[in-house]
């Protein structure tokens, strides 16, 4: 048998590259300016589009799904192809999917900044979009099974699972995740309400973390970190401990996002204990890829490549042990909603992803461009202006974090808040959110650099488009070859091999999800909790597009330190109407959940107008136009059917009445504002944002008052 | 620290405890088809990254 010859498509690995680096240029400098409106409201530009609200969602989908997903088409494309000794599938689909990628980024680079938001973290894009992503991911999964099918290797090495994992998992938890009811084209209600919302979402949620930030980094370590130490990864069967135990224990702990909230207990718990015993593949993981270098130490103190790599495999390491001590709830109940998961997610964030990205890019751009790096002092640079960005982004957060939480907790020895006023803990982490700028900024200095070496190196070389590589044909499998050991024939197996990464994942997504989506006693309904009225509905839907549900939680712990500051804890009963639920995963101002009569209307007038009037030095952005702009009403009729179809008790035939009720309660706000002197016309959308406001825990503040 | 664990649970203990146990079986599984590989499988498997056929590179190329 001959030798045949084919070519690898190295133009697709570039394309991908580039577009890495442009993302991730854009993707960090909207994190530095809404990292800076933590402290100059000014930088919030004045204008809606630029609102803390708006644009910190773009911010995290430009970094997730722009950058780190660009960068992890950029190193399967590559890898997969000299894995399998094949050219990829199709020429034209790689195309597609590189092209269809970048239309998705921009749809969200649009929408985003338009307030046309789901408010789901990290599945913020609207239902449209969400189609586009589901075609070009089976776009992106053809091309790659379509590849490992007529390859020319018959065993699939364990980076390609973790790639078959990622590309199967991913697209569960996205579908699971966008079941959506269009409203309009620009509008959908979750079909998933309250409690059952807030678990899908935190299942999806914290699985994007492990099936796109995490399994196609570790396969892209698998393959990358041997070739560039030119020796073996240190073990492999502990690869494959490694991923079946990640894949398996990963998607179980979803539940710890959600700690001390009216998720049944058993699920919180569940979620606790598979967050402690993920310790173990993680570190496995690690340790697998820290040994590969056994030996070769000398090299990392000249290879700025493989120094990139010890400090993203130790930031890994880091992040992975850190996550599973957040989720003990006794950490947990002081660090969630606060900074200190703004140093976790950035550790793991600028870390292990960007730190691999990069190792990745320097050594893979010289290679396809069959050249030298431009500069290596320069590289070096952004290695230690880097890995200096990182420790001045994350010491200021976590030194935010603890400080914050501990103060939110302090009673006086007489038995009161220490300090009631929230926005005084606020202001006392100001000079932390200064600090943690310049280390985002000394980060991104870096990322520029790159980008200036990367380009220099692109000038000086030539694209190889189409590499010239020779491998034996793939001979039919003979019987007579029959292997003993399982895992052996697994491994030649994809289509199996998919299928029973499905069935892995799909064990703890089963348990997890399925007794409180399907049990109603999960979550006890409260007689008083009634559906929105339609101007509380608009309402909402604005506090929506504004993304107020990134600064504001609207759940209530059952702490004292909670209870005391806002008011009754948050029971499951309330949310069942919650089409999204809003509890929000960061305070960075105080939980909404009771706000509902704490101030007249008036106050949120001039709040939202100038919060500087009402709150002094408040950091939240002016809400003006909200003023100016007129209610939409248009959709009145179309919401209200949703809802209804959505399970929403409105009587039939409310939606023919519901602007006409519209009117009346935004006349009545109308009114109650010009009794303090403030002139508003009630078509305006403050009247909306206000009523909703005000309803805020009026439910069970209904239920409270006949006892008494 | 595990006393949150068993107190905690509201008497859902059947859950904590069958997804324990389906782990475990999970776990022992993984364990045998390790034991069962053999060494020659596990040296050539971990060469693949090292031998991609491109005829341009440095690497060794085996045929």
């Amino acid at each position: 048998m001959q030798p045949e010859k084919f070519y690898y498509d190295n133009k697709i690995v570039r394309n991908f590259g580039i577009a890495t680096v442009v993302w991730g240029i854009i993707g960090m400098l909207v994190g530095l300016i809404i990292a800076m409106q933590l402290y100059k409201p000014e930088m919030n530009m004045g204008n809606q589009y630029t609102t803390f609200g708006r644009i910190r969602p773009l911010h995290t989908n430009a970094v997730i799904f722009a950058f780190v997903g660009n960068a992890i088409f950029m190193g399967i494309y590559y890898s997969l192809q000299r894995l399998l000794k094949a050219r990829m599938f199709s020429d034209v689909l790689s195309k597609i999917h590189f092209w269809g990628w970048q239309l998705i980024i921009v749809s969200a680079v649009i929408t985003l900044p338009l307030g046309i938001t789901t408010s789901h973290e990290y599945a913020e894009l609207e239902w449209p979009i969400d189609i586009l992503i589901t075609l070009i991911w089976v776009v992106f999964g053809i091309n790659m099974f379509g590849t490992i099918f007529k390859r020319r290797e018959r065993h699939l090495y364990v980076a390609i699972w973790f790639y078959i994992a990622t590309f199967v998992t991913i697209a569960v938890l996205h579908i699971v995740n966008s079941v959506e009811l269009p409203v309009s084209l620009t509008k959908s209600y979750m079909v998933y309400a309250g409690v059952q919302d807030a678990l899908v979402q935190w299942w999806y949620g914290h699985n994007a973390v492990a099936f796109f930030l995490t399994t196609p980094y570790l396969g892209m370590m698998y393959y990358f970190l041997p070739k560039m130490a030119n020796r073996p990864i240190y073990s492999y069967k502990l690869s494959i401990l490694h991923f079946w135990a990640l894949i398996f224990i990963y998607i179980w702990a979803g539940p710890h996002h959600l700690l001390y909230t009216t998720l049944p207990g058993w699920a919180q718990s569940l979620g606790v204990a598979f967050s402690i015993m993920l310790i173990a593949p993680s570190w496995g993981g690690m340790i697998n890829g820290l040994l590969t270098l056994r030996g070769a130490w000398d090299k990392v103190r000249d290879d700025v490549v493989l120094k990139f790599m010890v400090v993203g495999l130790t930031a890994y390491g880091m992040a992975t042990f850190e996550g599973p001590m957040l989720s003990l709830k006794q950490i947990n109940a002081f660090a969630h909603f606060s900074d200190w998961i703004i140093a976790h997610v950035h550790v793991g964030a600028l870390g292990w992803n960007g730190f691999l990205t990069f190792a990745i890019l320097y050594w893979l751009i010289p290679r396809i461009y069959q050249t030298e790096l431009f500069s290596k002092k320069l590289a070096s640079f952004h290695f230690w202006i880097g890995t200096l960005g990182i420790l001045f982004y994350v010491v200021p957060m976590y030194w935010a974090g603890f400080t914050q939480g501990l103060m939110l907790k302090e009673f006086t020895p007489e038995g009161i808040l220490k300090y009631p006023n929230f926005l005084e803990t606020t202001l006392r982490i100001i000079p932390m959110h200064v600090m943690r700028s310049i280390g985002g900024t000394m980060y991104l200095v870096g990322v520029i650099a790159m980008a200036y070496n990367l380009a220099r190196t692109m000038m000086q070389g030539s694209l190889v488009a189409n590499e010239a590589a020779q491998a034996m044909p793939l001979e039919p499998f003979k019987k007579s070859d029959t292997e003993l050991a399982w895992h052996r024939r697994l491994e030649r197996k994809p289509i199996k091999f998919m299928i029973i990464s499905l069935l892995v994942i799909l064990v703890g997504t089963f348990v997890e999800l399925m007794p409180t989506l399907t049990i109603s006693s999960n979550i006890p309904t409260i007689a008083s909790v009634k559906p929105y009225t339609p101007l509380e509905l608009q309402g909402r839907d604005l506090y929506i597009r504004e993304g107020c549900s990134n600064c504001h939680s609207q759940t209530v712990r059952p702490f004292r330190s909670e209870t005391e500051r806002y008011g009754e804890y948050s029971k499951a009963g309330e949310f069942v109407y919650d089409h999204p639920f809003l509890w929000g995963s960061k305070r960075t101002g105080p939980d909404l959940a009771r706000e509902g009569s704490k101030y007249p209307d008036a106050w949120h007038y001039n709040h939202l107008m100038d919060p500087r009037s009402m709150s002094p030095g408040s950091i939240m952005p002016d809400y003006d136009w909200l003023i100016t702009q007129k209610l939409d009403t248009s959709l009145t009729v179309a919401k209200i059917n949703a809802m209804r179809t959505l399970g929403v008790p409105y009587a039939p035939g409310y939606e023919k009445v519901a602007n006409r009720d519209l009117d009346k309660q935004a006349k009545g706000i109308a009114d109650n504002l010009a009794k303090d002197h403030i002139k508003v016309s009630s078509d305006k959308e403050i009247v909306a944002i206000i009523a909703y406001l005000q309803r805020l825990g009026m439910d069970i503040k209904a239920n409270k008052t006949p006892e008494k | 620290m595990f006393k949150q664990f068993t107190e905690n649970i509201d008497g859902d203990q059947v859950y904590l405890i069958a997804s324990m146990g389906i782990f475990v079986v999970f776990f022992i599984a993984v364990a045998v088809l390790l034991i069962k590989l053999r060494k020659k499988h596990v040296d050539y498997m971990s060469d693949l990254p090292l031998e991609d056929g491109a005829l341009n590179s440095s690497n060794t190329l085996t045929l």
